[in-house]
């Protein structure tokens, strides 16, 4: 579709009472300081003086990814007005077609390719994927930098596992030689990390929402969308959780283990 | 000897060193990255655009190049009063289009461009030549490989495609008389091009003569802003765009990726510096009554800060090779990632490896390393003598 | 002959919750330069806040300690630092050598932060451990030292900067019988060579081995009387 050029020039109310009515979204509406019921001209052509329309209707911009970052105005006219505009005649680029169940989708689609010349009909959901291509790439971008961070928090996780457990050297070297089992000095170990990972997760998933509530206020003003940006799932916070309580506990048990195998009086420092 | 105690206290627990400095290298490894990733994709792009010398590009009202399938009417008149101009050193005209080729797998839709091919600015041959006639194309070699062709070889094709009538409109016979790498295409995206008119012709516009985009390749000193202004006065129905306004609008649609580099540089710097504060504070946690008799045989306040920061430091400087290495190899598995952005020029890079990048990660690092362990060392040296060392007996 | 050492009234008091409890209620005395002498009393008594005091480790609550004619109790932390390097000798009962330095090198800490340069800094350091019997061990790490040998080390590191003061705090506390002995004799000998030695001890055969002993008792001197 060629794109409609609008210019936009408020006028003074004449007797225009055979101007179309159209639609604007409100993106437009901010910007070019519109409202429901001021009058403006049409064309396909920068410069070109056009056609009057009023504005009938402001519409919210809807939460299409595809929009973001684009700096395109929506507008809509009836379709003969564009038409006419355009100079397309009786054309248009496409037909959206609704069926009278879930079911009908794929005959319908037969049924319209068989029959029909110039043109194909696709399912919107084939169409989407397509679409979403770009998305698709991001997706991938952000799981590839989950998990190099969760590689990174296991390596810093178990370091600092590793310090803490030693700093207590001197204490589970004295507990060796009352008699207390490596076993029970590892589950005790164990046990504390688990408290940790629990705690440090409830702290991990309100900071994530908290953090997800900020990203989507702030994109959602920047890029004047709808759109979510970011999205806290149960599934999303089981992932977190479990990968946290694992990755802490495992931590533990790696740092105890190697404490509890050096003798007791090495961990004295003798 | 400060080094001596430094490497010694370092060598003495092995595990937690080398663990350490994996630890910091992961965190400058995704530093370097997030630096490349802020500033690479702006010179990627800048250098892009430049290569070919065009400064100014000129597109359909409202639009930017190749956005829509939008172009300018009668373009060649616009091209014509341009090359008129003094402070112009040619233009180079692009009308955007496709062409379909049949071939037997199906047939194969390729991205068009006519082009004028002695100002042309779109594409490098890298075999045969440029086209001399109206029916020689130039090919790349995802087109040449899907259609099984390759140079000096024919092929019919349409500028238009009907797929349920499985005909071509806009029908030609033309050879391929050069290979082409284009510049802005994204990789394994199919391309031709070919003299303009021929095109415009196919697409049935021979009259009405329609550009995608014009570029501009000014005289030499001449003021791009200056220059710009004014041919956008000139011609209402246009944009005209320098290579600043261009970047300016890259940066605004690509500013998630900047700001993503921003937050998660931030954070490997912060987990960075806390990794360095653990290890630092547990350490001299451990050695506090070392410190004390260090400070009670005369040994002075900062040289005791000295060594425990130098113990820092060291770790810093061991991890910065590898975390260099793993951060150029992660660099490239995300670049790899983002390269498949559909429509992205294959020459962009979204990590670009600058030695400025390496520096600045790397500089940062070391000094929150340093920083981190100045206040605990600083602590610890202070400590009173007498009282630690009581501590220290008891415990 | 001026005093080496110059204590007066010092008093050392230290809070503990809401009390103050005091450790040193007011001492005075005078150690020669040479003299080696051994100050002993029950736990508790204020011996080692004594000998922290000399030694510059800690700070009076009120009183005067000088040195060579110098006042060295309200010292800033720098000069303190430096006098402690220079003119002052601290053994510990429990060692406290650097555990991840050989033998050689703890001895050279003090030497390098006197400045002396690489070479000329091993050389002393080697002839110092020669001194106290270990020039063999001089690669070794504390962790692969006997108690004994751990504290000969100790000595060789607080004679570095030729001190004119030894303070010793418990020097044999963590010795067996045997070793203990020998420690007492090297004393005898840094004695002899002419250092000032001020030991702190519960060892009697210590006691007897200095040529002065000081008896203390909750915070006060309760008698002094000379050995030989």
């Amino acid at each position: 579709m060629n794109v409609v050029t609008i210019s936009l020039a408020l006028l003074l109310a004449t007797s225009q009472d055979s101007a179309r009515r159209i639609a604007i979204d409100e993106r437009l509406a901010a910007d070019a300081g519109l409202r429901v019921g001021d009058r403006v001209s049409l064309s396909a052509t920068p410069g070109d003086s056009g056609r009057i329309a009023i504005i009938g209707a402001i519409l919210r911009r809807s939460a299409d990814p595809a929009e973001i970052a684009r700096g395109e105005y929506r507008v809509r006219l009836h379709l003969t007005e564009l038409q006419s505009l355009l100079g397309y005649g009786d054309r248009v680029d496409r037909f959206a077609v609704g069926t009278t169940s879930a079911q009908a989708i794929g005959d319908a689609a037969t049924r319209i390719n068989s029959a029909a010349f110039g043109f194909h009909a696709h399912r919107s959901r084939d169409i989407a994927v397509q679409t979403s291509a770009t998305f698709a790439v991001v997706s991938r971008f952000h799981r590839a930098i989950g998990v190099i961070t969760i590689v990174a928090s296991a390596i810093f996780l178990l370091c600092i596992m590793l310090l803490k457990v030693d700093e207590r050297r001197r204490d589970v070297a004295a507990l060796r030689l009352m008699g207390i089992s490596g076993r029970t000095i590892v589950k005790g170990v164990v046990l504390e990390a688990t408290a940790i990972a629990v705690f440090g997760s409830i702290v991990g998933v309100a900071f994530g929402a908290l953090t997800s509530w900020i990203v989507n206020a702030y994109y959602q003003s920047v890029y004047r969308s709808p759109v979510r940006f970011s999205i806290v799932t149960g599934d999303v916070v089981l992932l977190a959780v479990s990968l946290s309580l694992v990755l802490g506990i495992a931590a533990g048990w790696l740092a105890a283990r190697r404490l509890v195998r050096t003798p007791p009086l090495m961990l004295f420092g003798r | 000897m400060l080094l001596t105690l430094a490497a010694a206290s370092l060598l003495r627990h092995r595990a937690r060193t080398i663990l350490a400095v994996l630890g910091v290298a992961v965190s400058a490894a995704m530093l370097l990255d997030m630096v490349m990733l802020s500033s690479g994709m702006r010179e990627s792009f800048r250098s892009l655009l430049l290569s070919q010398g065009f400064q100014l590009r000129i597109s359909p009202k409202g639009t930017m190049p190749f956005d829509t399938d939008a172009t300018i009417r009668d373009g060649d008149s616009i091209v014509t009063i341009l090359q008129g101009m003094n402070e112009v050193k040619s233009v180079s005209p692009v009308l955007g289009g496709q062409l379909h080729i049949p071939s037997a797998s199906g047939t194969i839709a390729s991205s068009a461009l006519g082009i004028i091919p002695s100002v042309e600015g779109d594409y490098e041959l890298v075999g045969g030549r440029q086209p001399s006639a109206p029916d020689e194309i130039v090919a790349n070699d995802a087109l040449l490989r899907a259609i099984g062709r390759s140079l000096n070889d024919t092929v019919h094709a349409g500028a238009g495609y009907d797929s349920q009538l499985r005909s071509l409109t806009g029908e030609r016979v033309l050879r391929i008389v050069g290979r082409a790498r284009f510049v802005y295409m994204a990789s394994e995206q199919k391309g031709v091009a070919l003299p303009i008119a021929t095109l415009r012709a196919m697409q049935g516009h021979a009259v009405d003569k329609p550009v995608s985009l014009m570029m501009v390749r000014l005289a030499p000193d001449q003021d791009i802003e200056v220059m710009r202004a004014r041919l956008e006065r000139q011609f209402r129905k246009v944009n005209v765009i320098s290579t600043a306004e261009a970047l300016k609008q890259v940066d605004e649609r690509l500013s998630y990726f900047r700001q993503l580099a921003a937050i998660l540089g931030a954070v490997s710097l912060v987990v960075g510096f806390l990794l360095v504060t653990t290890l630092v504070t547990v350490s001299v946690n451990e050695r506090i009554g070392e410190i004390a008799v260090m400070r009670a045989i005369g040994v002075r306040r900062w040289r005791v800060v000295a060594q425990i920061v130098t113990e820092a430091s060291a770790m810093m400087l061991a991890a910065s090779p590898l975390g260099l290495m793993l951060g150029l190899v992660t660099a490239r598995y995300l670049n790899s990632i983002l390269a498949r952005f559909p429509g992205v020029p294959e020459r962009i890079d979204f990590f670009l490896f600058q030695p400025r990048s390496a520096w600045t990660a790397l500089g940062l690092l070391a000094v929150s390393g340093v920083l981190a362990a100045v206040y605990p060392s600083w602590r610890s040296a202070s400590l009173p003598i007498a009282t630690t060392l009581r501590q220290e007996a008891v415990g | 002959m001026t005093a080496l050492v110059e204590v007066r009234d010092l008093v050392r008091q230290y809070p503990m919750g809401e009390e103050r409890v005091a450790a040193l209620r007011g001492v005075t005395f005078d150690v020669d330069a040479g003299e080696y002498a051994a100050i002993v009393g029950p736990s508790g008594c204020g011996k080692s806040t004594l000998l922290n005091l000399i030694g510059v480790i800690d700070r009076p609550t009120s009183g005067s300690v000088s040195i060579g004619g110098a006042r060295v109790d309200q010292l800033a932390d720098s000069r303190a630092t430096e006098f402690r390097l220079r003119r002052i000798g601290f053994v510990f009962q429990r060692f406290y050598l650097m555990q991840a330095l050989t033998a050689r090198e703890n001895v050279e800490l003090p030497l390098a932060e006197a400045g002396l340069k690489g070479p000329e800094r091993r050389e002393r350091a080697r002839a110092l451990l020669d001194y106290v019997g270990l020039a063999a061990r001089e690669k070794h790490r504390p962790s692969q030292l006997s108690g004994g040998e751990q504290q000969r080390v100790a000595i060789a590191r607080a004679l570095a900067n030729q001190p004119k003061l030894l303070l010793a705090d418990e020097p044999t506390g963590e010795l067996d019988a045997r070793t203990g002995t020998e420690m007492i004799a090297l004393f005898d000998r840094l004695n002899a060579d002419g250092t000032t030695i001020l030991v702190v001890t519960h060892d009697e055969d210590l006691a007897r081995a200095a040529r002065r002993v000081i008896h203390m008792r909750d915070g006060s001197i309760v008698g002094d009387e000379r050995n030989r």
